[in-house]
C-alpha cells in the first residue's frame, strides 16, 4: 500500500515560462532513463529479491523515485502553465501542444511514449542490482546533459539535487551488490541464482 | 568527549561540518570519509563498490537538502556546481523538507548498514524532530499526511495549493 505525503521532496519554484526547456526535461519524466522507469524498475524487482533488507532498499528507493517523478512534472508544469501561443510556436513546443495542450504526459524528449522496454527485471539478484547501478549512472548523465543545456537557475537548482540523488542511490545499490557477493559461494558466485534456486 | 552519534545529532540540528572531521572512523583506519572499504581478496568477474564506513561526518539538515545528500563523502557535484540555498529555506515547509530528507538519507544508509547502532539512534532522533516540524507546519498550513486532517476543523485535505503549485504555503 502507498499513501501520499502532500509535499515535494525538494522545492520546485520556477519563475520564468520556458517551453523550450520543458521539451527536453520531459525526458526525465517518461524518457528512457527517467524517473517513472526508475520507480517501476525497482518496485517491480522486489518480488524476486531474495534478501529482506534489499527488498527494503528497492522499496525505499522506488518510492523516492516516484517523488522525483512528481518533481519533474512540477518543473514542466511551472515552465509551461502560462505559455502564450507565440511562445509555443517560437520554442517548437507546437508538436507536443497539439497532442497534450499544457498537460504532462510521460514521453521521451524525442516524443516516443514511455515504454517498459527501457527497464529491466531479470529475476536474478546480481543482474538486477547491476542493472540498477547502470540505470542510476544513465540518469546521472541525463542530468549532466540537462545542466549543460539549461541556463535557468531555478530549474538547475532542482536538477542538481536530483542528479546527486542518482549518486547516492548508485552507492546504495553497489553496497547491496557488495553484501550479496559476500553471501555467495566465493569459489563460484555464479553457481546458481539465489533468486530462484534457493 | 562526544560520541559519533552526538556529533551527528548536533550537526543534524544545525551545526556545521568541520572539514576533515571523521569522528566515526577508527584510529587505525587510514581511510578518510571520502573513501570506503573493499575486500582485500574478492572473486574474479564481479563488481565491488566500496562500503561507506560510517554515517558521520554529516551535513546539517538544511545543507543536506541543498546538496542532495546528508553525506559529504557522497557529495560529488557536476563541475563542482552545488546549491547554496533552496527556495523554501528558512520557512516552516523548508525546515520540514530538510528533516524529511535527513530521515530518507539515514533510512537508505541503514538499509545497507542495518547493524550501525549510531546511525539508528540518529534516525530515531531525526524522526522525532521531523514529527515536531510536521506538527508546526500542519498547525499553520493544514494536513501534509492524510491523518493530519483529524486535527482540522474542516475537511481541508483537498485544499490547494498542491505541492507542484508553489504559493503561500511557503509563508512568503
Amino acid at each position: 500500500m502507498f499513501s501520499y505525503v502532500k509535499s515535494l521532496q525538494y522545492p520546485v519554484k520556477i519563475s520564468a515560462t520556458n517551453p523550450a526547456l520543458a521539451k527536453f526535461i520531459i525526458s526525465q519524466y517518461g524518457g528512457p532513463d527517467g524517473e517513472l522507469g526508475a520507480s517501476l524498475r525497482y518496485l517491480s524487482q522486489r518480488y524476486s529479491m531474495p534478501y529482506p533488507e534489499f527488498k527494503g532498499l528497492l522499496t525505499d528507493i522506488g518510492t523516492e523515485e516516484l517523488g522525483h517523478f512528481e518533481m519533474i512534472a512540477s518543473i514542466i508544469h511551472q515552465l509551461t502553465r502560462k505559455m502564450s501561443m507565440e511562445e509555443i510556436k517560437k520554442a517548437g513546443f507546437d508538436t507536443y501542444f497539439v497532442d497534450h495542450t499544457a498537460g504532462i504526459y510521460p514521453q521521451f524528449a524525442s516524443g516516443t511514449p514511455w515504454t517498459a522496454a527501457t527497464i529491466g527485471v531479470k529475476g536474478d539478484v546480481i543482474t538486477d542490482l547491476t542493472e540498477d547501478m547502470a540505470a542510476e549512472q544513465k540518469a546521472r548523465t541525463t542530468y549532466d546533459n540537462i545542466l549543460r543545456l539549461s541556463d535557468d537557475p531555478d530549474v538547475n537548482n532542482v536538477i542538481k539535487f536530483l542528479r546527486e540523488r542518482e549518486i547516492v542511490h548508485f552507492q546504495r545499490f553497489g553496497e547491496a551488490l557488495h553484501k550479496t557477493m559476500e553471501r555467495l559461494d566465493q569459489k563460484n558466485v555464479y553457481a546458481m541464482n539465489p533468486s530462484f534456486d534457493n | 568527549m562526544m560520541s559519533g552519534v552526538d556529533i551527528l545529532l548536533s550537526i543534524i540540528k544545525g551545526g556545521k561540518l568541520l572539514e576533515n572531521n571523521t569522528p566515526n572512523v577508527k584510529p587505525d583506519d587510514n581511510c578518510g570519509y571520502k573513501y570506503g572499504y573493499l575486500n582485500s581478496c574478492a572473486p574474479l568477474a564481479t563488481s565491488w563498490v566500496p562500503m561507506q564506513q560510517a554515517s558521520t561526518p554529516a551535513y546539517g539538515s538544511g545543507e543536506a537538502l541543498n546538496r542532495g545528500t546528508l553525506f559529504p563523502g557522497l557529495d560529488l557535484p557536476f563541475k563542482n556546481m552545488y546549491n547554496k540555498t533552496n527556495p523554501y529555506a528558512g520557512t516552516p515547509l523548508g525546515e520540514l523538507m530538510a528533516l524529511q530528507f535527513v530521515v530518507q538519507e539515514l533510512k537508505l544508509y541503514l538499509d545497507t548498514h542495518k547493524d550501525d547502532e549510531e546511525a539508528f539512534k540518529a534516525l530515531k532522533d531525526a524522526i522525532a524532530l521531523e514529527k515536531e516540524g510536521r506538527l508546526r507546519y500542519v498547525k499553520l498550513y493544514g494536513p501534509i499526511q492524510f491523518d493530519d486532517v483529524a486535527d482540522s476543523e474542516t475537511y481541508n485535505w483537498i485544499d490547494g495549493p498542491w505541492p507542484w503549485e508553489y504559493a503561500e504555503r511557503t509563508g512568503k
